[in-house]
C-alpha cells in the first residue's frame, strides 16, 4: 500500500509490486557494519549503519495505511514531516520507510528510464555499439 | 626472528608505478630477480567484481573492501587506498598527456622551474605508456599536440549525450574531443572490450587497465616476488658507503618478526605521500634529516592542480546515465602566450543530471509523491546539463610540504605524514585573474548554446598530487635526477609521481607512468644484459 502512495501509478499494479519486492530484497540483503566507500579528495572511513528493518516495521505500523489513497497520502505526509524529511535522500538513510522507498525507487536506474521514457540502463553493462544514438523509447503503459 | 630476502631490485610500493617498472625491467632484463613490497593487501578478484559493483551501486559499500590500513593514515591525502594496485585499482582511467609548457615554465614564462628532460624524450615514453596501459583515444586537432605514434586503440564511442554536448560546446568556438582513457574499445592485451558499465572505479570486466593484471602476469613468470601486507618502515644505509643496504619491514600477519630486504638497487614506488615519508622516517646519524635529503627538499614542493567547475544547463537533449565515465576535453588553454597574463588549464565536459534530479518538494515547497514527483522531474528534465571543469596550473611553494606528524602514529609507533599544499607567490597573485577567466569561460559556453550557469564551484584540495622528491640537475635544488636516481645514494631511485616538480594542468597518471618507464631503462643499464 505504501508503494501505491509514493511511487508513480504509471508503473501499474505489477510494476508497483515489483518495486516493493525489490525494496524488500534490498532491506533483506542490507549488511550492517559493511565498509562504505572512503571517498576521494576528502576521505573518511565509515561503515553502514544498523539495519533499518526494525524501524521500518514500526513506522509501517504507525502509518496505519488503509488503501484509501487520500488518507494514506495524508498519513505519509505527516510521517515525513515528523521525521523531518525535507528532501529526497540520495539513498535510503533509515530516517523513514516512506522516504527510503522514495529514494530507493526514484534514484534508481529504472526510474531514470521512466522519467526520460527511454532505455538508458544507467546501472547496466550495455556494450558500446549503438551508444552514439539516442536510447530507444520506452513503450508508454 | 628476522627474515631476510634478497633480490636484484627491491621495489617498495605496489601501485601502477611498481607494476610498470617491474614489467619493463622484466622485459629488458629477464634474468633480474625483482621483489615488490606492498603494505596493503592483494585484490586478484576479477571474478567477484561484478558482485562488488552491485553492492557498491545498491548500498554504497566499498567496492574494494579492505583496501586501506586503518592506522596508516596521512593528513591531506586524497585517497586512503593502500593495496596491490594502489589508487589505480579504482582509477577512472584518464590518460591525458602534459604539454611541453609544463616542462619549460622557467624558460618560457620565468615561473617555477624547468624539468631536466626534453619534451621529445618524454613524448617517446608517453607512447610506450599508452601501449603498455592500453589507451584508447582520439588525436588532438591542435598542431602543438602532435604525436609520434597513433593511440593503440580507437577512441571510446561518444555517446549520444557527448555528441550533443560537443555540438553545444563548440558553438563557443572552443574545440572539444574525446578524452583518452586506459579502457579497451576492443579486446587488448588479453583483456576484454569495455561494455559500458558506468562504474569504472570498479570495472567488472577488466576493460579498464588495472595494475593487478600486470602483477598476476609477472607472478606467472620467473624471478618475480610480491610481498603484500608488508610495510617497509625504514631504509638502512650500508655501514661504510652512502648506499642503501637494506629495507626493514614488518608483515601484518607476523608482526613480531622483522623482515629485511637486501638488494643492490632499491626503488621507491610508493607515490607522492609514502615515498618522501619513508625517506624522512629513514633518518640516521649520517643523514639526520632523512635519506636522500642533503638538499633539504624531501617532502617539499608538494604539487597538484587546483580546479574550478560549473554545472551549465542548455537545450542539449541529454539522457543522464549513458556513460558518465567518459567525457570531452579541450587542450586549447594548455598554451599561454609569454607576453599575456599566465593561465593554463584543461577544459572538460561530462554529461550531468544536476538541476534535473528528482526532488521531494516543488519550487513552491509542495510535497511531491508518486505521480506528482515524476511529473515535476519530467518537466525539469527537458533541458540537459553539462558538468564543466578546468584543472589549472598552480606551482608549489617550497613550503608546500609533507612533514612527520608526531601526534599521529601507526601501530608501530612511526609518525604519520601530514601534507599541506601551498601555492607559490606568483600562483597566489594570479588567483583572482584565474577565477575571472573561468567565470568568463563558463559564461561563454553557456551563452553559446542558450545555456544558463546553474552553479559554480572551486575545488578545496589539489587534485592529482605529486612531488616531494622533485627531479632536477642541481643536487642542491632537487632530490633526484631526471631518471629518479637520488643525488645522495647511487643505488636508490624514486619513481613516478614524487619526482614531478609541478603537476601540470591535467590528470597525471600517464606522466607518472612515462617517467617510470624512462627510469626503468636507466635502472636496467645497471645490470648486465642477458647473454
Amino acid at each position: 500500500m505504501l508503494a501505491a502512495v509514493v511511487l508513480p501509478s504509471e508503473l501499474g499494479a505489477a510494476g508497483l509490486e515489483n518495486a516493493a519486492a525489490q525494496f524488500e530484497r534490498w532491506v533483506r540483503d542490507y549488511r550492517p557494519g559493511a565498509e562504505m566507500e572512503h571517498g576521494y579528495g576528502f576521505t573518511r572511513l565509515r561503515s553502514k549503519p544498523p539495519a533499518p528493518a526494525p524501524a521500518y516495521l514500526r513506522q509501517l505500523g504507525e502509518l496505519r495505511l488503509t488503501g484509501d489513497i487520500e488518507s494514506d497520502r495524508a498519513a505519509v505526509e505527516a510521517a515525513l514531516a515528523q521525521a523531518d524529511v525535507t528532501a529526497l535522500p540520495q539513498a535510503p538513510d533509515g530516517r523513514h520507510v516512506a522516504s527510503d522507498l522514495l529514494a530507493f525507487y526514484f534514484r534508481s536506474s529504472a526510474a531514470n528510464d521512466l522519467c526520460y521514457r527511454a532505455h538508458i540502463g544507467r546501472d547496466e553493462c550495455r556494450g558500446l555499439p549503438g551508444s552514439d544514438r539516442e536510447p530507444t523509447r520506452l513503450e508508454a503503459k | 626472528m628476522t627474515r631476510r630476502f634478497e633480490s636484484d631490485v627491491c621495489i617498495i610500493g605496489g601501485g601502477i608505478t611498481a607494476a610498470m617498472l617491474a614489467q619493463k625491467l622484466r622485459d629488458l632484463r629477464p634474468g633480474l630477480s625483482i621483489i615488490v613490497v606492498e603494505a596493503g593487501q592483494t585484490f586478484f578478484n576479477l571474478d567477484s567484481r561484478m558482485q562488488l559493483r552491485e553492492r557498491s551501486i545498491r548500498y554504497a559499500e566499498n567496492p574494494w573492501p579492505g583496501d586501506f590500513i586503518a592506522d596508516q593514515a596521512a593528513r591531506g591525502v586524497i585517497s586512503r587506498t593502500m593495496a596491490v594496485g594502489g589508487s589505480a585499482l579504482h582509477w577512472g582511467g584518464t590518460c591525458n598527456r602534459f604539454s611541453e609548457e609544463d616542462l619549460r615554465l622557467k624558460s618560457m614564462y620565468g615561473l617555477h622551474v624547468d624539468w631536466p628532460i626534453e619534451w621529445p624524450e618524454l613524448e617517446k615514453f608517453y607512447c610506450e605508456a599508452e601501449r603498455r596501459l592500453g589507451v584508447s583515444g582520439e588525436p588532438s586537432p591542435l598542431a602543438e599536440d602532435r604525436r609520434s605514434e597513433p593511440y593503440p586503440m580507437p577512441a571510446m564511442v561518444m555517446t549520444h549525450n557527448l555528441i550533443e554536448l560537443k555540438r553545444w560546446a563548440e558553438q563557443s568556438g572552443i574545440p572539444f574531443w574525446s578524452t583518452p582513457q586506459a579502457k579497451n574499445t576492443q579486446p587488448y592485451d588479453g583483456r576484454a572490450q569495455c561494455i559500458r558499465c558506468n562504474t569504472c572505479a570498479i570495472c567488472p570486466t577488466g576493460a579498464r587497465y588495472s595494475p593487478d593484471f600486470t602483477f598476476q602476469r609477472l607472478l606467472a613468470g620467473k624471478n618475480f616476488t610480491l610481498h603484500d601486507r608488508t610495510l617497509v618502515r625504514k631504509l638502512v644505509l650500508d655501514d661504510t658507503r652512502p648506499v642503501v643496504g637494506a629495507a626493514q619491514a614488518v608483515n601484518r600477519d607476523a608482526p613480531d618478526d622483522t623482515i629485511e630486504y637486501h638488494a643492490p638497487l632499491f626503488v621507491l614506488a610508493s607515490g607522492y605521500c609514502w615515498s618522501p615519508h619513508l625517506l624522512l622516517l629513514s633518518k640516521c646519524s649520517r643523514f639526520p634529516d632523512g635519506l636522500a635529503n642533503r638538499s633539504g627538499l624531501v617532502g617539499r614542493y608538494m604539487c597538484g592542480h587546483a580546479f574550478l567547475s560549473a554545472q551549465i544547463e542548455s537545450d542539449a537533449k541529454i539522457y543522464p546515465g549513458m556513460n558518465e565515465q567518459h567525457g570531452l576535453i579541450s587542450r586549447l588553454y594548455f598554451r599561454c602566450k609569454a607576453d599575456a597574463p599566465f593561465i593554463r588549464h584543461d577544459l572538460r565536459i561530462w554529461e550531468s543530471a544536476a538541476g534535473h534530479e528528482p526532488r521531494l518538494r516543488s519550487a513552491g515547497g509542495r510535497l511531491l509523491l508518486g505521480d506528482a514527483l515524476l511529473a515535476d522531474w519530467r518537466e525539469r528534465a527537458k533541458r540537459g546539463t553539462a558538468r564543466v571543469r578546468g584543472y589549472y596550473d598552480v606551482h608549489p611553494d617550497r613550503d608546500s610540504r609533507l612533514t612527520l606528524d608526531d601526534a599521529s602514529r601507526n601501530r608501530w609507533g612511526d609518525p604519520m605524514p601530514s601534507i599541506e599544499h601551498k601555492a607559490d607567490a606568483a600562483s597566489e597573485a594570479r588567483r583572482a585573474f584565474t577565477h575571472q577567466h573561468f567565470q568568463q569561460l563558463f559564461q561563454k559556453l553557456a551563452q553559446a548554446g542558450n545555456g544558463k550557469i546553474l552553479s559554480t564551484g572551486a575545488g578545496n584540495y589539489w587534485d592529482h598530487p605529486a612531488g616531494g622528491c622533485r627531479m632536477g640537475s642541481d643536487p642542491a635544488a632537487s632530490v633526484c635526477d631526471s631518471y629518479g636516481q637520488t643525488h645522495d645514494h647511487e643505488n636508490l631511485f624514486v619513481a613516478g609521481s614524487p619526482t614531478l616538480p609541478n603537476a601540470g594542468c591535467t590528470n597525471g597518471t600517464l606522466t607518472f607512468v612515462a617517467l617510470t618507464l624512462r627510469s626503468a631503462e636507466r635502472i636496467a643499464q645497471r645490470f648486465r644484459r642477458p647473454a
